[in-house]
């Protein structure tokens, strides 16, 4: 539930100022206030073109496919010895994996918290962070650094009654910097490349965690207009990143 | 959540063949792996006639080989047969369907003799967050159970059956024991289950010959992602009610957005687009 009424809608107004400068508390504003606030917050955040990327066209998903162990076979029907891979089939140890992230900057917001890595909910969604200045890192996926595919870090967009630190994500300005520091390994720093609303009802999760194709940075957050009847936002705010 | 799959890995199971999978091959070819599981015994294995694996060790996983749906005729031989038909496994017929996954799997029979059976293997999408282990049972040896850190988790597997778990992802102790027992015959030794892959772990050799071990084949790339990433809490980042906010107090200060000119309307598109 929200709607504490008054100071609900009064932060609100205020949520659009902390984008546009820094976080502030639910107190009450002027209309210009916020009116002035807002447009800036238009000029330096929704205004940003939501570019189409190379990610809106992905390769082909490679989801259900079967890539082999070992090095592809040859197609074909059999020759006279074709050259097909071969390997003992002794138990091997689990493959090395990329450092993990431990914390997330981003340039000119007071977006500073610890990374913690997750799975997925009982109901197949990403875990998200209890705590509001956390942010997860999906596990089983690619890590920022990886050779390929998109890391995605996500956290929540508000608080029990307020806004956390990752609604100023939709604001970015391409060109931000972002930095990851990662856990044994040198902190890495991506620049924002879009700011896109994927709405809720058409989440393509094949896209946003895509295992393969160029590596990105995805930091995901909600947005768009909260839905009393789904206790939900409609839109998820995703911030695409390369590496510089 | 577990699932539970007993499918006899005789060799041309035409039905069981009936639940190839998803597109995965380009082309739509079957893929093709082979497994040897009889000990002490170098082969060579053959395809429709053709030498396809030469001088083929225990032990040793080859493929997979991309082939086109269709009949073949596999055979294994003593190492360096002159042609398939002297053939010590085989010929045996298989049906390998468009886009369908296999194992053929030369190794002994609950009995000790050596045979061959055709295993398919499931390359469907695994749910978001987990792995699937596959046991087979292809050992010269009585029913077994498969032990996790000392508790059974497969039970009462015999030759030549396989059982499917979906696991989180981790390193796995297992040890193979005597149905009903929890003494190891085989293990533990590690066996990794990775989130969107198909670990398929085969018993193999012989318990009177004191031969038994494990080999693995896995299948990447079966992972799918979360159905939803969810980051609201109470609708304080509410962009809706701020657009309102914003109409609102709009009307007043209508000047302002005319002396802004073009790009106040620019504006308005991305709001809207937002809101």
């Amino acid at each position: 539930m929200r709607s504490t009424t008054t100071s609900q809608q009064s932060g609100i107004s205020a949520d659009v100022a902390g984008v546009a400068a820094t976080p502030v508390a639910g107190k009450a504003r002027t209309a210009r206030a916020a009116v002035v606030l807002a447009a800036a917050a238009l000029l330096s955040g929704c205004g940003t073109p939501a570019t189409p990327g190379p990610e809106t066209a992905p390769p082909a998903p490679t989801s259900g496919a079967a890539v082999p162990a070992a090095s592809p076979a040859p197609s074909g029907a059999p020759a006279a010895l074709p050259d097909v891979p071969l390997r003992l089939a002794t138990p091997a140890p689990a493959a090395p994996r990329d450092p993990a992230p431990r914390f997330l900057t981003v340039e000119g917001t007071t977006i500073s918290m610890t990374i913690v890595d997750v799975s997925v909910s009982p109901d197949g969604a990403m875990e998200i962070p209890e705590a509001f200045d956390q942010a997860g890192w999906y596990r089983h996926g690619p890590a920022p650094g990886a050779a390929a595919g998109a890391a995605v870090v996500a956290g929540h967009v508000d608080t029990a009654s307020d806004l956390a630190p990752l609604s100023q994500l939709k604001d970015l300005a391409a060109g931000t910097r972002v930095t990851v520091e990662r856990h044994g390994a040198p902190a890495l720093n991506y620049r924002v490349r879009s700011v896109e609303l994927m709405a809720k009802d058409k989440f393509n999760g094949g896209s946003l965690f895509r295992r393969d194709g160029p590596h990105q940075l995805k930091l995901v957050t909600c947005g768009g207009r909260w839905l009393d009847g789904k206790q939900d936002y409609s839109d998820n705010v995703i911030v695409t990143a390369e590496l510089e | 959540m577990r699932t539970s799959i007993f499918a006899s890995g005789a060799v041309a199971i035409a039905a069981a063949l009936a639940f190839a999978g998803p597109a995965q091959a380009a082309e739509g070819d079957a893929q093709l792996s082979v497994l040897h599981g009889v000990p002490g015994l170098t082969v060579d294995v053959w395809v429709n006639g053709e030498r396809t694996l030469d001088d083929f060790t225990p032990g040793t996983l080859a493929g997979p080989l991309a082939l086109p749906a269709g009949n073949y005729a596999l055979a294994i031989t003593a190492a360096d047969a002159a042609d398939a038909t002297a053939a010590v496994i085989g010929p045996v017929d298989v049906t390998l369907a468009a886009n369908g996954n296999y194992t053929a799997v030369a190794n002994l029979d609950a009995a000790g003799k050596p045979t061959a059976n055709l295993f398919t293997n499931d390359v469907s999408q695994i749910e978001p967050g987990k792995g699937k282990l596959t046991v087979r049972h292809t050992a010269a040896a009585p029913a077994v159970d498969v032990l996790a850190a000392g508790s059974a988790v497969i039970s009462n597997l015999a030759n030549p059956n396989e059982q499917t778990l979906t696991l989180d992802p981790g390193t796995i102790p297992a040890a193979v024991a005597a149905a009903g027992t929890t003494q190891p015959v085989i293990g533990p030794a590690d066996v990794a289950v990775t989130e969107g892959a198909h670990t398929i772990v085969y018993a193999w050799g012989s318990l009177t010959d004191q031969n038994l071990q494990l080999a693995v084949q896995t299948i990447e790339g079966l992972h799918s992602a979360p159905g939803a990433v969810p980051g609201g809490r109470s609708g304080a980042a509410d962009e809706g009610a701020a657009g309102q906010a914003i109409a609102v107090a709009g009307i007043g200060i209508a000047g302002i957005a005319l002396l802004l000119g073009a790009a106040a309307a620019s504006r308005s598109v991305a709001l809207r687009r937002v809101g």
